[in-house]
């Protein structure tokens, strides 16, 4: 309508114009021509006019839409190789993001889940440094008594039981906690009720709250449940409740609750020290607040138990902090890596962008000359960026939704609600804001072109002849900040890769090929003394023995590499008691005879327990080579003796040094053993009772799983078997969080690799054919086949060159923040910075060669006559 | 605006005009309901051609104005004419627009005057 209008209008302008050119004696076709001159050019008007309506925007929004998929539908090639190299960058971004929410900014599932806080003993000793170590129950009870920042506290001790009695016999894990633990956390039982305080005491402690699965599992959900009974270790239980689908704390594993019933004595003990606890702040209280009131109490409680407590502070984490735990600095530098590998992506489509554009001055020129303003040319241009980031941002949505399964499967069990990894609103969202930001840093370097280019003199310029400095220029430097940013992903990577390989060849002290192993635990009800247990162990260590299959087998209290084990400090007969802050820790284990043959740990000295070490005997015990240089050093240590403890207490044993080991990695690979003392578990020596076992196989240990639960259950056949596996799964467990790092970073090392050298190839390929002309008439004027290669290649090596000075550069300073990841080697690694500056060296080269060659075989009369 | 920034030239001189564009239709309707082409000739005859509009421009001034609420439009034959045109004329809110305008407008060029009049002070 009002183009109409405006139409009218202007005719009617231009009659009277006319009409008044003729009357002051133009001719006719004069007078038009003059009346035309004088209202300047009529699209551009109507543009002006139409402009200033509000639908105008979305009109050319939705003109600039349609026009833009019929370029991308007619150059079908173009698009399809954009958007799926926008799908790989942009999936790879999206499913990490799946990663990194699921783990990090999920909300945790308890109301006011921002005022949950668990606290630790801080323990800095020179002997001992742990800031989360596990707090004794009289350090628990006191800061309980003496604080005022928290509603409540609770503590918690991990446990684990033979659930026998209604089917088969199953080990189940879960917690003993104070009453008020659920209240603590804010979490209402799905069926029956809480503990109560009368429940939390020693005689009366004999109730049950089940996890839902546990519940589904053992009582089919039937809400009759609470008030059955369960048998635990052969002792029963009465439930009381059932809490809600999904909880699960403090271990996503945990299946049951029962109260932790501490007794007075324990309430007291300030050395023994296996709690976690979990408080709520108050409204108003601060973590910063609650820790100076923590601090205070640490530090009388050091006064009063000098013994116990010098060097013991006390630590307040958030409850996300614990959750999230040493996952985030990973994650973000996995977020950082990949999104490196987006903006390489960015840059390849931004040089394919930038090449079609100069291919479509004229077009732009056309439009302008049309009426198009600059403005509306450079909305086209991103528009069409944008479109192709959209399409390729949706198959990224696909590829990331279809990696997630190998993600989830991966995950290692340290990444907090890896099996909730999906495709979600937040990670839709992101995906999509991704792709809009890649769609504009994709348009940014054609626009800039465009807003650079005289259309006046385009529309006058013959097409092929259409490249500028600018343009080439534009090209360049994306080419070289490409290559930057491949090198800082590939640097990355190969960190990692190098850091992986040390992980794998860490010395652990053991043979671990051909071990499998697994848990049985002799549950106290019915193996009540240490005789009874030490009659199970012989038995089952000499049936597995006695097994053809079965090279030799052996139990211990804790598989080394799997972050579990006990550490005590130590005193030395002969030794002066030592002041608090210099007692010497040693990790203790309980181990049966054969132990160290099955392991292949080398018996240094002495002889290995046996069999005849029982409770009539001097309580024996077998030290690491570490252990007996730093207590008995150049000197003899068999037949020395030490107790457990930090300070000399008549109720703890003497332990004899019988015999001397090799050092073993014992908690996991990258830690430096401490000092380690095997136990006989045949005696009382306080080193904890044999759970694991290890059955060194003469062929493949899996196939030995079979064999070794016969055995077991030809002994006592009410007892569990649990974690049936081999020895290098259990390694390869232990690197689980490398594994999964590498595996994505390598994964995205190498599409960093393809994309450099897609880029640099296109970048070269692009110019070999602009300045074909110009080569052509280098070798019409004598230039040798090899002059020409090496002016395309000097090209492409000058780009790359300036790329890996300015990438090694970034490198050097980046690689800083992946220092707490690396293991055994630096972050300036100089082996993985030659490796990577070679590799590209090497892809750039090859990249450039085919040009290169083509310009090579350039026929001068051909080149010239085009 | 899109047309001047394809057409450098203009640039310089239409910004110049720009501000003041608005003022001069306003002006210009005060004496009556006029057309395009009459508002643009009116204005080079009264500056003695030193403002030679761009007709082009003129016709963006006047939807804008129209949309602004501050010109009336209508198609009409009105005086001399033969021909249907479109006439402009001021509204009410026109007309205190530029009142508000051309006492603004005043202000500011006696201001200027000022400074173009008075001599160097001495000493």
């Amino acid at each position: 309508m009002t183009d109409d209008d405006l139409d009218r209008e202007l005719r009617t302008h231009l009659e009277i114009e006319a009409e008044e050119q003729r009357a002051a004696g133009l001719s006719a076709t004069e007078a038009v021509a003059a009346a035309r001159r004088a209202l300047g050019r009529e699209t551009a008007i109507r543009e002006d006019v139409r402009a200033l309506s509000p639908a105008a925007a979305i009109d050319d929004l939705m003109q600039d839409l349609r026009y833009g998929l019929r370029m991308l539908r007619r150059h079908a090639g173009f698009t399809a190789v954009a958007a799926v190299t926008l799908a790989l960058g942009i999936g790879a971004n999206t499913a990490t993001f799946s990663v990194l929410e699921a783990a990090l900014l999920r909300p945790l599932p308890y109301p006011a889940a921002d005022r949950l806080v668990m606290l630790w003993e801080n323990v800095n000793i020179p002997a001992y440094k742990n800031d989360q170590n596990t707090p004794a129950p009289g350090n628990f009870n006191d800061w309980r008594r003496q604080s005022q920042s928290y509603s409540g506290m609770a503590a918690i001790a991990s446990r684990a039981w033979n659930l026998t009695g209604s089917g088969n016999p199953i080990r189940i894990s879960g917690e003993a906690v104070s009453s008020d633990f659920f209240e603590v956390l804010g979490i209402e039982p799905a069926l029956g009720r809480r503990f109560t305080a009368a429940d939390d005491s020693a005689g009366s402690e004999r109730v049950a709250m089940l996890s839902h699965g546990l519940w589904s599992d053992r009582f089919g959900g039937d809400p009759s449940a609470v008030g059955r009974t369960l048998l635990l270790d052969d002792v029963p239980y009465t439930v009381v409740g059932v809490m809600p689908r999904g909880f699960a704390f403090p271990s996503p594993d945990d299946q049951l609750w029962v109260p932790i019933a501490l007794t007075p004595q324990q309430l007291a003990n300030h050395g023994s020290h296996f709690l976690r606890v979990v408080a709520r702040l108050k409204p108003g209280a601060t973590t910063a607040r609650a820790q100076a009131e923590l601090d205070g109490i640490a530090a009388e409680l050091t006064k009063q138990f000098p013994t116990s407590n010098t060097g013991v502070g006390a630590r307040v984490m958030s409850l996300r902090d614990v959750v999230v735990g040493d996952v985030r600095r990973p994650l973000l530098v996995l977020a950082g890596i990949v999104g490196f590998v987006l903006l390489m992506v960015c840059t390849n489509i931004g040089n394919l962008l930038l090449a079609r554009a100069s291919a479509r001055e004229r077009e732009f020129a056309v439009r302008a000359a049309l009426g198009a303003g600059r403005g509306r040319v450079l909305r086209q241009l991103l528009t069409e960026s944008l479109l192709l980031a959209l399409i390729g941002g949706a198959a990224g949505l696909a590829l990331a939704s279809w990696s997630l399964a190998g993600l989830r499967s991966l995950a290692p069990a340290s990444l907090p609600h890896a099996e909730t990894i999906s495709i979600d609103a937040a990670v839709a969202a992101f995906n999509f804001g991704i792709a809009c930001v890649a769609g504009l840093i994709c348009g940014l370097a054609p626009a800039w072109q465009a807003q650079r280019t005289d259309l006046h003199e385009a529309i006058k310029a013959e097409a092929r002849a259409a490249s500028h400095p600018a343009g080439a220029r534009a090209r360049n430097l994306l080419v070289v900040a490409e290559t930057a940013l491949g090198v800082v992903v590939l640097v990355g990577a190969g960190l990692l890769l190098r850091s992986f390989w040390e992980l794998q060849h860490v010395a652990v002290g053991f043979e671990s090929d051909r071990l499998l192993t697994f848990r049985v635990v002799a549950p106290q009800a019915r193996y009540d003394t240490i005789q009874k247990r030490s009659v199970f162990l012989r038995a089952l260590a000499d049936r597995l023995n006695a097994a053809p299959a079965i090279k030799a087998a052996a139990g211990i209290t804790f598989l080394p590499l799997t972050l579990s084990g006990g550490t005590s400090g130590v005193n030395i007969e002969g030794d002066p008691p030592p002041a608090p802050a210099e007692v010497k820790f040693v990790d203790f284990r309980s181990v049966t005879p054969g132990y160290f043959s099955t392991m292949r740990i080398p018996l240094l000295a002495g002889r290995d327990l046996a069999w005849s070490d029982t409770l009539d005997s001097p309580n024996a015990i077998v030290v690491s080579q570490s252990a007996a240089q730093a207590f008995w050093p150049n000197r003899d240590p068999i037949g020395r003796r030490m107790k457990l403890g930090r300070s000399i207490d008549s109720s703890v044993p003497w332990l004899t040094v019988v015999g001397v080991a090799g050092n073993v990695r014992q908690l996991d690979l990258t830690r430096q053993p401490r000092p380690a003392v095997y136990g006989a578990g045949t005696q009382n020596t306080g080193t904890g009772d044999v759970r694991d076992w290890v059955v060194r196989a003469d062929g493949d240990p899996a196939a030995l799983a079979s064999l070794v639960r016969s055995a077991v259950w030809a002994i006592d056949d009410a007892l569990p078997i649990t974690r049936v596996q081999t020895m290098d799964r259990v390694r390869s467990t232990a690197t689980s969080r490398e594994r999964f790092m590498l595996l994505l970073v390598s994964a995205f090392g190498f599409l960093a690799l393809v994309l450099a050298a897609v880029g640099l190839y296109g970048v070269t390929a692009y110019t070999v054919a602009q300045r074909t002309r110009e080569l052509g008439i280098r070798v019409a004027l004598g230039a040798a086949p090899g002059d020409v290669v090496r002016l395309v290649l000097g090209l492409g090596g000058r780009l790359v060159g300036a790329g890996l000075a300015i990438g090694i550069a970034a490198a050097l300073l980046l690689t800083e923040l992946m220092r707490a990841l690396l293991f055994g080697v630096g972050t300036r690694d100089p082996l993985t910075f030659v490796a990577v500056g070679s590799l590209l060296a090497v892809v750039a080269f090859a990249a450039s060669y085919l040009p290169a060659r083509r310009a090579m075989r350039i026929d001068p009369v051909i080149s010239l006559r085009e | 605006m899109t047309t001047m920034s394809l057409r450098r030239k203009h640039t310089d001189r239409s910004a110049l005009v720009q501000g003041t564009l608005d003022m001069l239709i306003l002006r210009t309707l005060l004496f009556g309901p006029a057309h395009g082409h009459q508002i643009a000739k009116h204005i080079r005859h009264t500056t003695d051609d030193i403002l030679t509009l761009e007709h082009g421009s003129l016709y963006p001034a006047l939807h804008r104005l129209e949309r602004k609420g501050w010109v009336g439009a209508k198609w009409e034959v009105l005086g001399s004419q033969k021909r249907v045109c479109k006439y402009y004329r001021l509204t009410p809110t026109g007309r205190k627009e530029l009142a508000a305008e051309s006492s603004h407008w005043k202000r500011l060029a006696a201001a200027i005057a000022r400074v173009m009049t008075t001599a160097p002070a001495k000493g």
